[in-house]
Order: C-alpha cells, then sequence, then structure tokens
C-alpha cells in the first residue's frame, strides 16, 4: 500500500530538521531515504510531491551553496538586512 | 497583494512564434542560402523574398536606456522584430534592403558597431566579474571592454584567415566555458582562501564548509577552544566553493590576482575535430583600467595568426600545422615548466613521437 | 549625471570604439541608487583590484529552488545601493527571438523592480535581470509572469535549453531547435524550478554540426543536426562559383578532411559513404552544398567546464535521431538518462563525470542503448578486460 505524501512530507521534514546545522540534504537523499525505509510503497513521483508540500507551505525552503539543499528556513551567512 | 490575481508558477517562455518576423515564418525552415553583403550585414534568401540581418556589437551588461534605443530602431527599420546571437550580437532582422543603410548611419550615432561575421572577430562571450560574482579573480565587462577597443577594426571587418572567437571567465568556475574558444582569456586565483579565524565560528556551519570543498582540503580544526577549519594547500584549487559557503573564507588575494591567456580551441567540427584550449599565458597581473599587458598579448597572438594561417585555418588548426615550438617562436611567448600539464591524463599532452621540427 | 559620483578608474573605460558598459550604467546612476552604487563599488574594485560581493543562497521565489542569484554586497555600509543585489534569471525564448514590444514590457517591469541592468543575455542564454532587493523578487517574479514570462534554472536543476536560430533563419537546419526547445523547455518546468538532481543539467540544440550554440563544449545534453545521406549538390551553382574565381581546388577540397571530394573542371564528386558532415565545404559554397535530406541530430552528453575533474567534451550517446513533433523519442531518453543519473551519481556529479566514473558501458547498460563504434575514437589500447561471459568446468554452462 502507498504511503499517504502527507506522511512522508513528515518524515521527511524530521531528517531534514535533525540534519539540520550538519549536513545539507538534497531532494534525492530525501527520496532515497524514504525508499529505503518503505521499498515499493513509496514511488518517485510521492516522495518529489512531498518535498513540493513541504516547500510550498513554508515548513523548508531550498538553499543552493555549491548545490541545492532542502533546509529549514533560516537567515544566512552572506546576508545584509 | 493576495486580492489581486491568482499566482502564476510554471508558465514556463512565450512560444516563440509570435516573435518571429511575418518574412521569417513564411520562409521557415525553406531557407535556401545566405549572402554576406557587408561586415555585418548578411542576407538570407528563401522562397518568400530576401531577409536582411544587420549585427550589432552589445557590452552583454546593458542598461534598460541602452535597449530603450535599440527598440526604437527595430520599430523604426525592422518592423518591430529583432534577435541576440549566442555571442549576445543584437541582430535586426529587415524585410526592406533600403533600411540598411539608414539603420547602419543610426547605430553608429549610437556609438555602436556593425559586424562581427564571418571571419571576424565577434562579440566576446563572458562571465560577471567584479560586477556581480563573488569569486571573480578578475573583472569581465572592463577586460572585454579594453580587448575589444583594440581589436575593434577586426569586428567590423573580415579580413582574418578564419573567424577568431574569444572569450572570458573571471575564474576557474569558467561560467562563460572559455575551454573552447580561439583565444580565452581567464581569471585565476593563486592562493587559497584565507580563513578569518575571528569570525568563521559565528558566521559559518562548520560540516557544510568541510562538505563543500570539492577536493576535500577543508578539515575542522580548533582554535583557541572554538571550531574553525584550516585548508590543505597543496590540495586548493582556488574554485571558491567553500566562500560561497562562508563569507569568512575570501578568495581575493589582490597581489596575487590575475589573468592567465589560452589558445586554440574549436566549436565547430569544420575540417578538424573540436578542440580544447590550450594554456600560452600563465600569468599576466591585474592591470585595470585597461589591463594592458592583458590587450597587448591577445593583440600579439591576434596578428602573429592573422600574418601567419592559412585562409580557414582557424587558430588551433594553424598551430597545429606548425606546431607548438614555431607558435611560442613565433609569437615570442616564453614556455615554462606551468605549461606542462601535471593534472589527470598529463601524459597525453607529452611528445611521444620524433615529429618535431627543428 | 550624479555629483557624487567619482569614477577616474571607470572614466577610462568610457573611451575608445567598442561600446562602454561604464556609460551606460551612467545612463542611469542619476535615477537609480543601485546603479550609482554599483558604480561606486565597482570603482572600488579597480582600485583595490579585487571583488566586494558575498554569495547568497536562500533567497528566491515562493515555491521555486532556482531561477534566482543571491548577491549582497560585502561593503552594505559604503553602498547601500547594493546591499542587495540579486539576480533574476528569465526563460530564454527559442533562438532569441523577440518584439520590440514584448521586450519593452520586461524593460518597464525591470525599471521598476529592479536596477535597471540586464544581461542579454547569460552565459546558460537566460535573459538575466541584474541587481534587486530580496523584497522585490516576488513582486518582479509576479509581473512577470503576468506578462507571460517565467523564472530560469539555477542550482541542480535543469537550466533553460537553449537553441541556435535554427530553421528560423538558417538554411543549414537539420531540424526545428525552435520547437524541440520550446517543447523541452515546457515538459521539464518542474524539473527546471525545483531543483532534484545531483547536480546542474544544460541541453543545448544546435541544428547542424557547425553548432552555433556550443552544445559539444557546454551542455550535459547536446542535440546537434546532422544528416546522413548525400550533401545536396547544385551543379550550376558548382560551376558559377568556380567560374567567379573562389579556389575550389584549394579552400574546399583541400580542406576536406577525408579527402572525400574531387574537383574536375567546374564539377565534383563526393565520395558521400566517407563524409564526415564537417561542414565545411557546405559553408564555403552555401549556394551550391546543403546538407542531405534524410536529417536529424546526434546526441552527445557530459560537456562541462574544468570543476571538479576537468573540462570535458561532450560524447557521442546516439549516432543518429530522427526528430519530429511531438519529440517523444528525446523525452524518453531524457527521463531515462535523468533516472540512472538520479539513482547513482553522487552530489555535484555532472553527468559527463558520472560516466566517466561509472564507465560508458555500465552507462549505456543503466539507460537501456547498445554500445555502437559511432560512440568511440578508438577502441580501449589496454587489455583490462573484465569478462562478463565465461565458459565454467562440470558443465554449469555460461555464466
Amino acid at each position: 500500500m502507498a504511503i499517504p505524501v502527507e506522511q512522508l512530507a513528515d518524515e521527511m521534514y524530521e531528517i531534514i530538521k535533525e540534519s539540520a546545522g550538519v549536513k545539507k540534504l538534497k531532494g534525492g537523499d530525501l527520496t532515497k531515504a524514504m525508499v529505503a525505509k518503505y521499498g515499493d510503497e513509496v514511488s518517485r513521483a510521492d516522495a518529489k510531491a512531498a518535498i513540493r508540500m513541504l516547500i510550498d507551505s513554508g515548513r523548508c525552503v531550498y538553499g543552493y551553496f555549491g548545490g541545492s539543499s532542502i533546509e529549514l528556513p533560516h537567515s544566512e551567512a552572506a546576508e545584509n538586512k | 497583494m493576495a486580492t489581486e490575481v491568482e499566482r502564476k508558477t510554471d508558465i514556463g517562455p512565450p512560444h516563440y512564434e509570435k516573435f518571429l518576423h511575418p518574412l521569417v515564418k513564411e520562409n521557415y525552415g525553406k531557407w535556401e542560402y545566405h549572402e554576406t553583403l557587408a561586415p555585418g550585414v548578411l542576407m538570407h534568401h528563401g522562397p518568400a523574398g530576401d531577409l536582411y540581418t544587420v549585427r550589432v556589437s552589445s557590452p552583454r551588461l546593458v542598461s534598460i536606456n541602452f535597449l530603450n534605443n535599440i527598440l526604437d530602431l527595430a520599430d523604426k527599420y525592422a518592423d518591430g522584430y529583432l534577435r541576440f546571437t549566442s555571442r549576445n550580437n543584437v541582430e535586426f532582422l529587415l524585410a526592406n534592403k533600403d533600411n540598411i543603410e539608414p539603420l547602419k548611419k543610426e547605430i553608429s550615432e549610437l556609438g555602436l558597431l556593425v559586424g562581427g561575421t564571418n571571419n571576424a572577430i565577434s562579440n566576446i562571450v563572458h562571465t560577471q566579474g567584479w560586477v556581480h560574482c563573488h569569486s571573480a579573480a578578475t573583472d569581465a565587462s572592463g577586460l572585454v571592454k579594453s580587448v575589444m577597443d583594440e581589436l575593434a577594426e577586426y569586428f567590423t571587418s573580415q579580413k582574418l584567415p578564419a573567424k577568431l572567437r574569444i572569450a572570458v571567465a573571471c575564474c576557474l568556475n569558467m561560467c562563460g566555458a572559455v575551454h573552447a574558444s580561439d583565444i580565452a582569456i581567464l581569471g585565476v586565483h593563486r592562493t587559497p582562501p584565507k580563513i578569518d579565524n575571528a569570525t568563521l565560528p559565528n558566521l559559518c556551519e562548520i560540516p557544510t564548509t568541510v562538505a563543500s570543498c570539492p577536493n576535500n582540503a577543508i578539515r575542522p580544526t580548533s582554535i583557541e577552544g572554538k571550531t574553525t577549519v584550516k585548508v590543505d594547500e597543496d590540495k586548493c584549487m582556488y574554485c571558491g566553493n567553500c566562500y560561497t559557503v562562508c563569507p569568512a573564507m575570501p578568495l581575493a588575494d589582490p597581489l596575487n590576482d590575475g589573468v592567465s591567456i589560452w589558445v586554440g580551441g574549436k566549436i565547430c567540427n569544420a575540417r578538424s575535430e573540436p578542440m580544447f584550449t590550450k594554456l600560452a599565458i600563465p600569468y599576466l597581473p591585474n592591470n585595470p583600467p585597461r589591463w594592458p599587458e592583458v590587450t597587448g598579448a591577445v593583440k600579439n597572438i591576434v596578428e602573429i595568426y592573422a600574418a601567419n594561417a592559412k585562409p580557414y585555418e582557424r587558430v588551433g588548426e594553424w598551430i597545429n600545422r606548425i606546431g607548438w615550438p614555431k607558435f611560442f617562436d613565433l609569437t615570442g611567448i616564453e614556455f615554462t615548466k606551468y605549461h606542462l600539464d601535471d593534472f589527470r591524463h598529463a601524459g597525453t599532452t607529452y611528445r611521444r613521437s620524433l615529429h618535431n621540427r627543428y | 549625471m550624479a555629483d557624487d559620483l567619482k569614477t577616474p578608474l571607470l572614466d577610462e573605460l568610457e573611451k575608445g570604439p567598442w561600446p562602454s558598459f561604464v556609460k551606460d550604467i551612467k545612463s542611469l546612476a542619476g535615477k537609480k541608487e543601485m546603479a550609482k552604487d554599483l558604480l561606486r563599488q565597482l570603482e572600488k574594485s579597480y582600485e583595490d583590484k579585487r571583488g566586494y560581493w558575498k554569495h547568497g543562497g536562500l533567497v528566491g521565489v515562493m515555491g521555486y529552488g532556482g531561477g534566482v542569484i543571491g548577491r549582497y554586497s560585502a561593503l552594505p555600509e559604503e553602498f547601500p545601493g547594493v546591499s542587495h543585489f540579486h539576480t533574476l534569471r528569465i526563460n530564454q525564448t527559442s533562438g532569441w527571438f523577440y518584439t520590440a514590444d514584448a521586450l519593452r514590457e520586461i524593460l518597464n517591469i525591470w525599471e521598476e523592480h529592479g536596477s535597471g541592468l540586464l544581461n542579454v543575455h547569460g552565459s546558460t542564454g537566460d535573459l538575466v535581470l541584474l541587481g534587486t532587493r530580496t523584497e522585490e523578487l516576488e513582486p518582479t517574479f509576479r509581473a512577470l509572469t503576468e506578462k507571460g514570462w517565467d523564472l530560469g534554472g539555477s542550482g541542480s536543476d535543469l537550466r533553460t535549453p537553449s537553441c541556435c536560430v535554427g530553421p528560423g533563419r538558417c538554411e543549414y537546419a537539420c531540424y526545428d531547435t525552435l520547437s524541440l526547445a520550446y517543447n523541452l523547455t515546457h515538459a521539464y518546468q518542474d524539473e527546471l524550478h525545483r531543483p532534484m538532481f545531483n547536480y546542474k543539467y544544460k541541453i543545448k540544440m544546435s541544428g547542424c554540426p557547425n553548432d552555433c550554440t556550443a552544445a559539444i563544449a557546454r551542455s550535459d545534453m547536446g542535440i546537434i543536426g546532422i544528416w546522413k545521406d548525400d550533401i545536396q549538390v547544385k551543379p550550376d551553382a558548382v560551376a558559377e562559383y568556380v567560374d567567379s574565381g573562389l579556389d575550389v581546388q584549394g579552400l574546399v577540397v583541400e580542406n576536406c578532411p577525408t579527402g572525400c571530394i574531387e574537383l574536375d573542371g567546374n564539377e565534383i564528386k563526393i565520395d558521400n559513404s566517407n563524409c564526415v558532415k564537417c561542414m565545411h565545404c557546405i559553408n564555403v559554397m552555401p549556394k551550391a552544398l546543403s546538407p542531405g535530406k534524410e536529417r536529424g541530430a546526434a546526441i552527445t552528453l557530459g560537456a562541462k567546464a574544468p570543476i571538479v575533474e576537468g573540462a570535458l567534451f561532450g560524447s557521442v550517446i546516439i549516432p543518429f535521431m530522427k526528430l519530429e513533433e511531438p519529440f517523444e523519442e528525446v523525452h524518453d531518453l531524457i527521463e531515462r538518462i535523468w533516472e540512472f543519473w538520479d539513482e547513482h551519481g553522487t552530489n555535484r556529479e555532472r553527468i559527463g563525470e558520472f560516466i566517466e566514473r561509472v564507465s560508458l558501458a555500465t552507462f549505456l547498460e543503466g539507460i537501456g542503448e547498445k554500445p555502437l563504434p559511432q560512440m568511440i575514437k578508438a577502441p580501449r589500447d589496454n587489455p583490462y578486460v573484465f569478462y562478463e561471459e565465461y565458459y565454467a568446468e562440470e558443465g554449469e554452462g555460461e555464466k
């Protein structure tokens, strides 16, 4: 049975929260983590939809520091207020 | 704000058909041949009639004022249609041949040049430099302006043996992909980033900073009880990626940053296969506002090439015919240990035959 | 002109025949604080021989992970006008065609919301709006989408596919580059706006092997027009070139890389079976020669600039593909490539580096393509072959 997208989003959010400040995660890392946990019950499309849910709701933001990542909203080092 | 109109996303660019001149639409896919009427002026022949193109120089970094002037000319002479080339030139597309001369006159009054076709030096493809980039080792727009001021006669004429393409990139990241140009001007950093240990611990995430290095040259370390980072200087290749992540690791070094010159690359498949550019001059100083060492070096290479190459021979093809020793000999460029490759597959660049000219 | 704008070094760049970006930026300095402080900061860079920008990695428009490049002045107190100086990339149109009216709409938006400075165009081909503040990003985006424009890519995503002028104004075009670029840009909006890849992915389309978009050098995926049958020859036009005094023997025949052309009086004969479609003869005699009728494209993969493993040119993955709307075969190939790269590529690994790491043979197997001799310059010259087929003892049969 497919895992609901909302649940995927929540679980991805927890992973992002745990790695905040330690490792920047990209979309592929989150997708792979879900596939590793649930196997065939997670489709790539659902994982993508979960990430979009996190971004569109503002719970997470995209970051770009050499490569793109998905992060908790925070202020950045370079910013001039 | 939210009460206005629905927010749109993912609409993509407009359909190109609405930007095509009616004559372009009628001849679409049916063009038969083209002629060059004068430097910068092309005629394309198709069954629905002839289309005239006037190609004009642009600094690429432009203001709305510059473009508004261009658009007014497009309205006046080209039925409101224009395009830009892959080398950032402006092209006016005219259905009426009689508009060519008056358009050229007004272009000249705006201080712009018509040219860049066939055996010319077309516009220099370049990057952002000190105007906008955080990792630039030199400026790009100023270098381009200085070099093209020296070489403008080659933009407005077609007197070279073949086309000659110049590109500028302001650091090794090469946003301008200068690795396949006849002559490339490449900004170089020569020293690793300097670490501001006073601000780094507060400003930057250590794991992210460590992970940012593509060569694993950054390691965490502790100074006076605070965690910061150190750089393995032998591994650093000055890409600036750590500075991207961590503003406390500036790479800029006014004393050492400068410019290198590369030659002999090409992209098109005509005659010979595409070729990478190869190192000609390892280092020239940054000398703004006019970079005389760089403009002099580029002009020298262009002039020696123009005097020695055969018709249709690109810079790289000319060098392959005469050999690298002769290239250094003719141009007077010093050959140094820096010209010897020491990166991956360096051995493939060694002379593994006795095919040398004496 | 603003009175407090003293830029003696930059003023030197107002002289000379080539159009001056300094003069142009100055034309805005009277009404745009951003343009004025840009010049002042640039003047300082010219004095000090170094740049003064910081990279911002978080700013963007809602929901997108690409299209905005964050930039902050490293000297915000000194140059408050460029304290924020972010860039927006706008999806390029196929072949960079515009009407004056459409481009004016963008200029008006940019006059209202940004510095009034642009790159036409950026290195990847997008229209680049150079310099605005964080709070202006969303309003600029809204104004642009109202007029039918959208953002391009940045970061680990698809960049706006780029194409040459193609059938719009070139008799060499072997397929409709404009149509394919439009098609791919729209088909992959999600991949363009929401970074999900290991790293960036650029697609460039050139209509013929002259490769005016530099696809072989600058794109992860190059789609370069080519033909399979005979070069089309107009004998009368050949004779005209000969009669007009063009040195056909010296400039055309002797420059043919495979020596497959012969000149006999004012007639030429081409051994098309040995022609490598280099375009030289066609370029020199466009009225007499043109690409054949069986047209399509070769697809190359892997070109990139040097960081990290060195610069790469693209190499041929599909020697010939017919390209016709709705381009399903191209979509299918792209999706197979992305899926395998997503699954097995590492962070910041471009497709060219990926193929070299896992080997071309593994990559081809992964995307379901057969090895072909057209993909290589030469077979391997080392004997380290890892045979996957061999006979086992005891009649166990082939592994």
